[in-house]
């Protein structure tokens, strides 16, 4: 049975369609990574299948139950962290838990030892007593990841958790997800970082204007659009005798400018050598060499026409 | 590798309410003089009707000689409306911060989430309360008696329930602090639209008109009793009635107001 | 005369962006206009019969008295709201952005009074309106009229200088909202809602001094009697002392705000 499973789900406000018409399949054990631009409809379906908004079309099941009619034991089976980590700056993260753990219909005393268990297993138990709004942006984040796993849920949602958090903060996420996924638990993880859907996923839903554009596991989205190219730049001869040289080896790309060549080659990093003997051999010298593979960006852009906007916006911060 | 409970559902349930009680006292002992608004505003109310319109008892046809007798229910039953109005105004705020998602997307039921706020309203009221009764007696308001006393809080606590059903509901619709102001002012136009500043008789004749249907007229007259007369059955259980039918209308709007999150 | 000039145009600016403010956002006018107005229905319907005691001035009836103390409630309110609002921009930074500009300071705050004095004139027209609608006249006409409506915008912009001066001082609208109950303790120590000789002590003594008292009573006059000369002065008196008061509050607090950032 699938962990989630969804046909044709779509979501109306008024007279904009957020969600058109999503249909996806994620497997117990899996996690699905769900990319998008802002504003795509990542969090409007994220909200649909955990039951904090209706469908206006479609159906939807998550945990074998329907979020519409079954909408209680689909609550029960999930856990949930939203976009923004809704705390209670007022509460300590010990109380925060342990109510988490009440909501949930544990008994006290199960309650609060599992509370105190994720607490150090997020490596919070130090500032567990303190007031959830001294907590750095981290903190809260991984604070938010433990009371969403109080309940030890079949199903993990986790929406954009990575966004606004340092790269440390975010690769201790990163490896808190693969832990949890490691142990059985199926995640749902809605980013619009390309590197947290590549290196975490092992499928790939791309979303764009509310419609799924491209579906699979990430090496495959990427094989679709093509093989990987040599980019180099020469430091001395003909350009015209280095895009011959490099002609035989693979297939030429449009240039960038006048001293960059750009060749598709089948093999991709094993290329490199014999490409670099060529030039040599025909008195060209190299400046700089690379081995450039698509990225879902690529995916993205040959899919919608455009960039996604994180990763415009990890572009223009150097991050 | 779910989770099941294995309290039965009815102690569970209490567990969460009990719960959700605990997180709102931390409003009021974790934020320095957070209890001081909601105890100043029915108390000065209190303080200054009876400097200003105390003259009134020298009308015809008011039962008591003493003012402050006559209005200390009514300045207790406005407590009880600003903190349930409050609870309201508290859960518009945890609508815009996100946390009411995290309570909604639990498996707790929606009357349960409603009857933590509600409660919660319940018990704070009688902060308030306390404040403006200690003040009546200071200014020499008659002792109301046992009974009356009983009647007289547990009226403040149940009107108390029915503002925050109504805050609740403002709330859930329109998801936003800006209702803050129609929680707030409706509760005052409940409460005072009755026989709170003068008996039935002395009232003008829309107002006569008004208080005579507006069922908080039987809760004033009830929570009054102790300080007019005796209290008697037949003088109470008109406030019971209209305090239960304003928390079955008003709960059942906050209810599905609640139930209505996701559309 | 050009300096001058210059200055006009900067509080006329900074003027119709606090008129702005306030009557684009319904949610601050209406506990403006609508608690008072709620008030005193329920305390003329409730109160009524008090135009019966002894000793009760000789009105047309209990609404023709409140109005006035409605109107004060509101111009009370109005001030404070002007202060909330400029506290609001201390806290967003605006006022740095005007701080850093080549304006006089005393231009901000006359500016943001602006704002209220348009506020005191509203609800004077509103309340004068409400009165007509239910049958209140106005005794001495149209010059009486007018008189409420300048004593009631006066007033307005004076109690807005010490809801400015309270703001600049603290820089919080927290602070500025917590003065609400405030308000209504000053209003309830005056004859804005009873005449004074009617009143229960202590209130009836404090009353008596208090010059809101007298700016309450020089509004009413016109309303429930003939113009009185004296009433009227008493009024601008009480007007003048508290604009002295507002104004010094807020130099002082300015200079504060300028020295802390």
């Amino acid at each position: 049975m699938a962990a989630i499973a969804v046909q044709g789900l779509e979501r109306a406000f008024e007279d904009v369609l957020a969600v058109q018409g999503v249909d996806l399949e994620v497997d117990e054990g899996e996690i699905y990574g769900f990319l998008g631009p802002n504003g795509a409809g990542k969090t409007t379906t994220v909200r649909m299948l955990t039951t904090l908004l209706l469908p206006t079309g479609g159906r939807a099941t998550v945990a074998g139950h329907d979020v519409v009619n079954e909408a209680r034991a689909v609550r029960a089976s999930i856990g949930v962290a939203l976009q923004e980590a809704a705390l209670d700056p007022l509460m300590t993260g010990r109380e925060l838990i342990r109510l988490q753990a009440t909501l949930q219909g544990l008994p006290g005393e199960e309650g609060r030892r599992r509370a105190d268990d994720l607490l150090e297993r997020v490596d919070l138990g130090a500032a567990a007593d303190r007031r959830v709004g001294t907590y750095s942006g981290g903190m809260q984040r991984r604070l938010d990841l433990a009371a969403a796993l109080v309940h030890e849920p079949r199903v993990l949602f986790l929406d954009e958790p990575t966004t606004g958090l340092d790269p440390v903060s975010r690769k201790t996420i990163w490896e808190e997800v693969r832990a949890l996924n490691d142990e059985g638990t199926t995640v749902f993880l809605t980013t619009q970082y390309l590197e947290e859907a590549d290196q975490l996923a092992d499928n790939v839903g791309i979303i764009d204007s509310g419609r799924i554009v491209a579906e699979g596991t990430p090496e495959s989205l990427k094989a679709e659009i093509g093989d990987p190219h040599i980019q180099l730049q020469i430091a001395a001869g003909s350009i015209v005798e280095a895009e011959e040289v490099c002609a035989r080896i693979g297939k030429l790309l449009p240039p960038r400018d006048g001293r960059t060549v750009l060749v598709e080659v089948a093999n991709g990093a094993a290329d490199i050598p014999r490409t670099v003997r060529a030039l040599d051999e025909a008195g060209i010298a190299v400046e700089s060499l690379e081995l450039v593979r698509p990225t879902l960006d690529d995916v993205f852009v040959a899919k919608t026409g455009h960039h996604l906007e994180g990763e415009s916006a990890e572009e223009a911060v150097g991050a | 590798m779910e989770a099941t409970a294995s309290l039965p559902e009815w102690r569970s349930n209490l567990a969460m309410i009990a719960a959700l009680m605990a997180r709102s006292k931390n409003e009021l002992l974790r934020v320095p003089g957070a209890a001081i608004p909601g105890v100043l505003a029915p108390t000065i109310f209190f303080l200054g009707l009876n400097g200003v319109f105390g003259a009134l008892t020298q009308l015809n046809g008011f039962e008591t000689g003493s003012y402050e007798s006559f209005i200390v229910p009514v300045s207790m039953l406005q407590g009880a409306g600003f903190t349930g109005a409050a609870a309201g105004v508290n859960l518009a705020r945890d609508i815009e911060a996100g946390w009411v998602d995290r309570l909604l997307v639990s498996p707790a039921p929606r009357w349960v989430l409603l009857t933590g706020t509600v409660l919660s309203a319940s018990a704070r009221s009688l902060i308030p309360a306390s404040s403006v009764f200690a003040f009546a007696l200071l200014l020499g308001a008659g002792w109301p008696g046992i009974d009356g006393l009983l009647v007289l809080f547990s009226m403040v606590a149940a009107m108390a329930a029915a503002a925050a059903c109504w805050g609740s509901a403002l709330a859930l619709r329109f998801k936003s602090q800006s209702a803050a102001p129609l929680m707030q002012a409706g509760m005052m136009g409940l409460i005072l639209t009755t026989t709170a500043y003068a008996p039935l008789a002395l009232l003008q004749p829309w107002l006569q008109s008004v208080a005579e249907v507006n069922p908080v007229t039987e809760v004033i007259e009830a929570a009054r009793q102790g300080f007019v007369g005796g209290v008697s059955w037949a003088g109470t259980w008109p406030g019971i009635v209209a305090l239960l039918g304003m928390l079955a209308i008003l709960g059942a709007w906050a209810l599905r107001e609640m139930r209505r999150t996701a559309r | 005369m050009s300096q001058l000039a210059t200055n006009a145009r900067v509080v006329r600016a900074l003027g119709m962006r606090s008129l702005r403010q306030t009557f684009r956002r319904p949610q601050l006018i209406a506990p403006i206009l609508i608690f008072p107005t709620l008030l005193l229905a329920i305390q003329t319907g409730g109160a009524g019969g008090a135009v019966d005691l002894p000793g009760f001035p000789p009105v047309q009836s209990f609404l023709q008295f409140m109005l006035a103390g409605a109107m004060m409630q509101s111009l009370m309110l109005a001030g404070n709201s002007g202060g909330i609002a400029l506290a609001v921009d201390i806290e967003m930074g605006f006022t740095d952005r005007l701080f850093s500009a080549p304006i006089p300071r005393f231009a901000i705050v006359l500016g943001r009074l602006a704002g209220t004095a348009a506020l005191g004139l509203f609800s004077s027209l509103w309340f004068l309106a409400i009165g007509l609608v239910f049958g209140a006249e106005i005794e001495s006409g149209v010059p009486g009229a007018l008189i409420v409506i300048a004593l009631v915008t006066t007033t307005a912009m004076a109690v807005g200088g010490i809801g400015a001066a309270i703001a600049l001082r603290t820089g919080k609208a927290s602070v500025a909202q917590g003065l609400f109950p405030l308000v209504l303790v000053v209003l309830f120590l005056s004859s804005a809602f009873f005449p004074e000789s009617l009143m229960i002590e202590p209130a009836k003594t404090i009353a008596e001094y208090n010059p809101l008292s007298f700016v309450v009573d020089g509004i009413r006059n016109p309303i429930i009697a003939e113009i009185n000369a004296s009433d009227l002065l008493d009024a601008l008196l009480a007007i003048a002392g508290i604009v002295v008061l507002g104004l010094v509050l807020s130099a002082r607090a300015l200079r504060h705000r300028l020295r802390v950032g």
